[in-house]
């Protein structure tokens, strides 16, 4: 009979134990798994949404998060000069700004958006029609998400009024909108309500002077030519523009990475490391009273001819088959947990709805298989080393005297 | 003016230093102020992972630092006036008083409660470290139940001659209550003790990692309780159950006669 299936076997003969035992690394395992998937989750997210917009590179007037610094000004001049560049496709400018509206007679804020987009379009239209800048229709148009269009109850072709707020000590008259259509936005919070309009449209609730307010930028959006990609989009804007800033999405997840989600890589880590440290410790623990308990049995197969080494991989083969078991009923599991934890941090402020803080990444399956190979190893090292030193003929005395 | 400790590390500024401030990053129109002081942020786990270089500068200096020679309002506006009331409780009622009797469009009046962002956060977090604790204490229970499934195991022998010589069930099942009560009490107590000694290490990494003041893992008594009143009862359990299978055994099957 193979090691594995004496191991098998010697499991079987005591199934509430090991069923106990598979039962606890299964739970360990889960919460291992989920804070594998926790430390990269947020950073894998993140690169999906900013994936998901169309857009590589962004460009702000200063290394500023967008409305906490200066905005673009020159913005049609800035356009034009970045769009002629022969590593850019596209450039959106978005001036970013809020709004009130009146929700049951009490006033709401809104994230109030402006662009000018002709192809690509940072949004997803759900119902209705896009706006356009090169229509010019008179009446304003915009485009609002679901919440918004859930809480006044808005379909394309019905009318809203904004009283823009888009800078401090803003006072200007309400702006009645002509709604175009729903759309999804990728950044939005669970409960944000959002709309955009044209650049014109939105300087007009803003209040703007044509002179300078309606010629600014918060921020560009950029899309490189697939030939270039956005490193060699960004040198040709930085040579062009040394004023402004350029990032690409993946320099944003670094900065993100640095500093933004560090908290949660940190807890993962001390997290993951506590986990493992208990699960080590429980399976050693396990392991060892159960080799101590099967003294009597190993002396006798010993003195009936099973080598030391024999006996050893034995025990090997239990802690495999043990942490084996657990750590793939922990894979459900832990997604199951996930799902749970996931639900529970979305309800914090400032996290769009669409970012996920676990997220199923090959790499944490591997960390996580190459943990348990470790524990399996470790945590069998002591009961091992017993099983190897046993002396034959004085425990079989103990165990008869006994 | 008054900067935080992070901002003189930074830049290496130190009490009485002269600094030139501008509000445009073209650093145009710069005006000198001297260090008067350096201070500790209020730690803001909103702002955890920002570096707070952040200066104080009194009104008028702001004002006039940042005013714009096109909008005369701009040195008269404030972005928020903090009220202290007599009494705190009436917050509510002074707030909705404010927004009926001035009527300014831009104006909220609203009664501060630390901000409703960083208590939401709080929340958040404390209900995330809830359900860790929660899958934590239901791995412990199944090794927990595992290890005294072993141990009973072990004294199945003890126990039947214990029968043998005339103890009752329920004479037994005390004993194994009063070693379950005895072992789960020592282990919340060792538990409770190393939480404390380690508390001081992981806000000592985090302060470290973070350069701020916020205090993240705090043992409290009530914590310290809620640990004993969950991790008791369930080592007394654990023991019981594990041990109720062996006494409803045969007496001779359990001395192995």
């Amino acid at each position: 009979m193979s090691p594995l299936a004496f191991a098998l076997r010697g499991l079987v003969r005591q199934p509430g134990r090991a069923i106990l035992g598979i039962a606890g690394i299964a739970a360990t395992g889960a919460l291992l798994f989920d804070m594998l998937m926790l430390s990269q989750g947020l950073v894998v997210s993140m690169e999906q949404l900013l994936a998901s917009v169309g857009f590589d590179i962004r460009v702000t007037a200063t290394q500023a998060t967008p409305l906490t610094g200066p905005p673009i000004v020159g913005m049609a001049d800035t356009v034009a000069t970045l769009a002629a560049l022969p590593a850019i496709e596209e450039v959106v400018p978005l001036r970013l700004g809020e709004a009130q509206v009146d929700i049951g007679g009490r006033s709401r804020e809104v994230t109030f958006m402006g662009a000018d987009a002709a192809v690509r379009r940072p949004w997803t239209l759900l119902e209705g029609r896009d706006i356009d800048q090169r229509q010019d229709t008179g009446q304003p148009r915009l485009l609002v998400n679901q919440n918004l269009a859930r809480r006044l109850e808005l379909a394309p072709g019905a009318t809203v009024t904004l009283r823009g707020a888009c800078t401090a000590n803003s006072s200007v008259p309400p702006t009645v909108f002509r709604v175009d259509g729903i759309a999804e936005f990728p950044f939005d919070q669970a409960s944000q309500l959002t709309a955009i309009a044209t650049l014109r449209d939105f300087a007009r609730a803003c209040g703007d002077a044509p002179a300078d307010g309606a010629d600014q930028a918060d921020l560009l959006m950029i899309a490189s030519r697939p030939g270039d990609g956005p490193t060699a989009a960004v040198e040709a804007i930085r040579s062009v523009r040394p004023d402004l800033a350029a990032v690409t999405n993946e320099e944003l997840v670094a900065r993100f990475q640095q500093v933004e989600f560090s908290y949660f890589r940190q807890i993962s880590f001390v997290l993951a490391t506590i986990t493992m440290f208990f699960g080590l410790l429980l399976i050693t623990v396990l392991l060892s009273v159960s080799t101590n308990q099967r003294l009597g049995e190993i002396a006798a197969l010993r003195a009936l001819g099973f080598s030391r080494r024999r006996m050893a991989s034995d025990v090997l083969w239990r802690s495999a088959l043990l942490v084996g078991a657990g750590g793939a009923v922990a894979l459900p599991l832990g997604l199951a947990l996930a799902t749970w934890l996931d639900a529970l941090l979305q309800t914090m402020p400032g996290i769009p709805a669409n970012l996920r803080f676990f997220v199923f990444a090959p790499r944490a399956l591997i960390v996580y298989v190459a943990l348990l190979a470790v524990t399996i190893t470790v945590a069998a090292i002591y009961p091992m080393r017993t099983v190897a030193r046993l002396p034959i003929s004085s425990t079989l005395r103990t165990e008869v005297i006994g | 003016m008054l900067i935080t400790r992070q901002l003189a590390t930074a830049k290496g500024l130190s009490v009485g230093d002269i600094v030139s401030l501008a509000s445009t990053p073209d650093g145009n129109s710069p005006r000198r102020f001297r260090v008067a002081g350096i201070y500790e942020p209020v730690p803001d786990p909103m702002r955890l992972a920002a570096k707070r270089l952040e200066a104080r500068l009194h009104l008028p200096d702001l004002l006039s630092l940042a005013a714009d020679s096109s909008d005369p309002l701009s040195a008269e506006s404030v972005t928020a006036i903090n009220v202290a009331l007599t009494d705190p409780a009436d917050a509510d009622a002074f707030a909705r008083d404010v927004s009926a009797k001035i009527p300014i469009a831009q104006l909220t009046a609203r009664a501060a409660q630390g901000g409703e962002g960083t208590a939401t956060v709080f929340v958040v977090l404390d209900r995330f470290h809830f359900a860790i604790a929660v899958v934590t204490v239901i791995a412990s229970t199944m090794f927990l139940l595992a290890l005294m499934v072993m141990l009973v195991e072990e004294r199945r022998e003890t126990v039947g001659i214990l029968r043998l010589i005339g103890l009752r069930k329920s004479r037994i099942l005390l004993q194994v209550f009063a070693e379950g009560l005895l072992i789960a009490a020592a282990g919340a107590i060792v538990g409770i003790l190393f939480a404390a000694a380690l508390q001081g290490a992981v806000n000592a990494f985090f302060q470290w990692r973070y350069d701020t003041a916020l205090i993240f893992v705090r043992i409290t008594p009530q914590i310290a309780w809620r640990c004993v009143l969950l991790a008791v009862p369930l080592g007394v359990l654990a023991s019981v159950v594990s041990s109720w299978t062996l006494l409803r055994s045969n007496v001779l099957d359990l001395a192995r006669r």
